[in-house]
């Protein structure tokens, strides 16, 4: 029996039906749909225009087309209140002054994707449970190592505290004993003790960084005084590179509650690799400002820059850049990840701005409350 | 603690797919320091029988099963941070479900009770082909074999699987069990030699996961 042959049955399709039953005009209004279209839509439908339902994607919709030839479904797209839209195969039967639509989802296609989400949400899962699992091996990993590390380092420091020791001993003692070559050996023994000295400090630092060990010990502390005298120290030894350090600040700058040794150790590191990197003859400046409720201090360099591809591995431990010191000065790889972890510690922020042939500018900024 | 009123919300939330509700109620019980197995038992197992009855019972569609069932599965991810932390006893288990089961959540709940007692839990997931599970048994070479079945029609597929597991590995401990247990068909195992049916996540700790003291 087809709905054209028996208008009751058209009735009830229309009303009670699980599948969408529209009477759709000539003029392609919807003249009336069943309470399941209704519900799709998540809006009376009656009195709209079909392309408030059907999801048309720009072209516009013929209905005569639906009704040519045979009476095949007709894959349409439907808007839904879900925000989501369906899929649904339609057939058109020609009521002469109007025509029926009658539109049922694919049961198939529901219950293969049904079981596709489902493979693919157990799947997500089974990964993450993987993932997390690596993760944590992966931590119990880093935490030997940094076990390790402190240890190997903790224990070298006395050695090579020694060997700097009698190194100097001799030189300030016995130099006029030994012939050129030899105090230059002695030089280089001491220069060299030296940084293997800082590059174990820095183990030791970023040991304890990342160990969560961090104690910081705040106090109410005149960050622009700070600033100065470490610079006016600093500037000794830029002399010796023909470079000028200078601070430029013109706005009070509240006292800070920061750990004053660490806060120096940030501002050495920054300077001092100003200075590393700058030609002899320029200038680096240090600036303070009031940026809301921050104060921001920022190092300015006029050297060579850092190219933009490299600045993302600036402050991650024993990452180096193309960009050479400028008086073959060494670099342990470790100092800009303990700026970090330390301006991190204080809740401050830090961050590179930085164009090649122009210099660099290291900013950190300091909350002005606890 | 899981109080009757806080599992009362907890399940109401998972039956009306409000993941964040159920989430937030995970997160605090594991921030309140809650053994994970309470957790895993008085919460999630608890809520998931009771979801499989409703659905059993007609009272809620298979979809809404399915939703319970992927938002536990994501809220268990959370209890991984303390689940690795263990420390490993270098015992070795694979658990896996048979060939046709797709319900595998009892499974991966079995995997982290052992990785949670200290073992590796090597957890293949649903549907594991037979091969696959063979290769990597094989490989791995665990101190037992656990399979878990959900749904009892898929008891002859465990049945055969047992066999072929069998005629590769002779003196390998298999674990069988799981909801497809829970009407019958435990009798068949039983019989066999070296394979134990566990009933629950607590029969599974009493016997195999935590070391028993020896007879003097």
């Amino acid at each position: 029996m087809t709905p054209e042959a028996n208008p009751h049955l058209i009735d009830y399709l229309i009303l009670e039906s699980s599948m969408i039953c529209l009477i759709i005009g000539q003029d392609g209004t919807i003249l009336k749909a069943n309470s399941c279209a209704d519900s799709l839509s998540g809006h009376k439908l009656e009195g709209h225009p079909l392309n408030d339902f059907f999801v048309d994607f720009g072209r516009a919709l013929d209905l005569t087309v639906f009704l040519n030839g045979s009476r095949d479904k007709i894959l349409v797209n439907i808007s839904t209140s879900s925000e989501l839209p369906e899929t649904y195969y339609f057939r058109f039967f020609d009521l002469g002054n109007s025509i029926l639509a009658l539109g049922e989802a694919n049961r198939q296609e529901i219950g293969f994707l049904r079981k596709n989400m489902l493979e693919l949400n157990q799947e997500l899962n089974n990964l993450t449970r993987e993932l997390l699992k690596k993760n944590v091996e992966l931590k119990k990993l880093n935490d030997l190592k940094n076990q390790f590390l402190g240890i190997a380092a903790h224990d070298l420091r006395n050695p090579i505290g020694i060997i700097m020791t009698y190194s100097n001993f001799i030189l300030e003692e016995l130099n006029h004993e030994m012939t050129d070559a030899q105090i230059t050996m002695l030089n280089t023994i001491q220069t060299t003790s030296e940084f293997m000295l800082r590059l174990l400090e820095e183990l030791l630092d970023i040991n304890a960084l990342e160990s969560g060990k961090l104690r910081l010990e705040a106090h109410k502390t005149d960050l622009l005084g700070l600033v100065r005298t470490n610079t006016s120290m600093m500037n000794v030894i830029a002399a010796k590179k023909n470079i000028h350090i200078q601070v430029e600040s013109y706005e009070t700058i509240p006292e800070v509650i920061i750990d004053r040794g660490k806060i120096e150790q940030v501002l050495n590191n920054l300077i001092s690799n100003a200075v590393k990197f700058s030609l002899p003859g320029t200038t680096v400046t240090v600036k303070l400002f009031l940026t809301g409720d921050h104060v921001t201090v920022a190092v300015v360099d006029q050297g060579p820059g850092i190219p933009a591809n490299e600045t993302d591995r600036l402050f991650k431990p024993f990452q180096r850049t193309s960009v050479k010191a400028t008086a073959g000065e060494k670099s342990t790889g470790l100092g800009l990840s303990i700026v970090r972890n330390i301006i991190l510690g204080h809740h401050g922020k830090i961050w590179v701005e930085s164009k090649v042939g122009v210099g660099s500018a290291f900013y950190f900024s300091l909350p002005l409350s606890s | 603690m899981i109080t009757d009123e806080l599992y009362s919300t907890y399940q109401s939330n998972l039956l009306a797919g409000s993941r964040s509700v159920c989430s937030h109620i995970v997160t605090d019980l594991i921030h309140s320091n809650i053994p994970i197995k309470e957790l895993y038992i008085h919460l999630f197992q608890r809520s998931l029988y009771e979801v499989g009855t409703l659905w059993e019972r007609n009272k809620i569609s298979v979809a809404t099963e399915h939703m319970c069932t992927a938002i536990t599965e994501s809220l268990i991810n959370l209890c991984y941070p303390a689940i690795f932390s263990a420390n490993h006893t270098g015992q070795k288990a694979v658990i896996t479900c048979t060939p046709g089961e797709y319900h595998q959540i009892g499974a991966r709940m079995v995997a982290d009770h052992f990785e949670l007692h200290g073992w590796d839990g090597y957890y293949l997931g649903s549907n594991t082909p037979t091969d696959e599970l063979i290769k990597f048994t094989m490989e791995k070479q665990p101190d037992l074999l656990a399979i878990s079945i959900s749904v009892s029609f898929n008891i002859p597929s465990l049945m055969a699987l047992v066999k072929k597991i069998r005629s590769h590995f002779s003196d390998l401990k298999i674990l069988v069990g799981g909801q497809g247990f829970r009407w019958s068909g435990a009798d068949e195992f039983q019989t066999m030699g070296n394979i134990h049916l566990i009933t629950s996540l607590d029969e599974l700790e009493q016997k195999f996961l935590i070391p028993r003291r020896h007879d003097t």
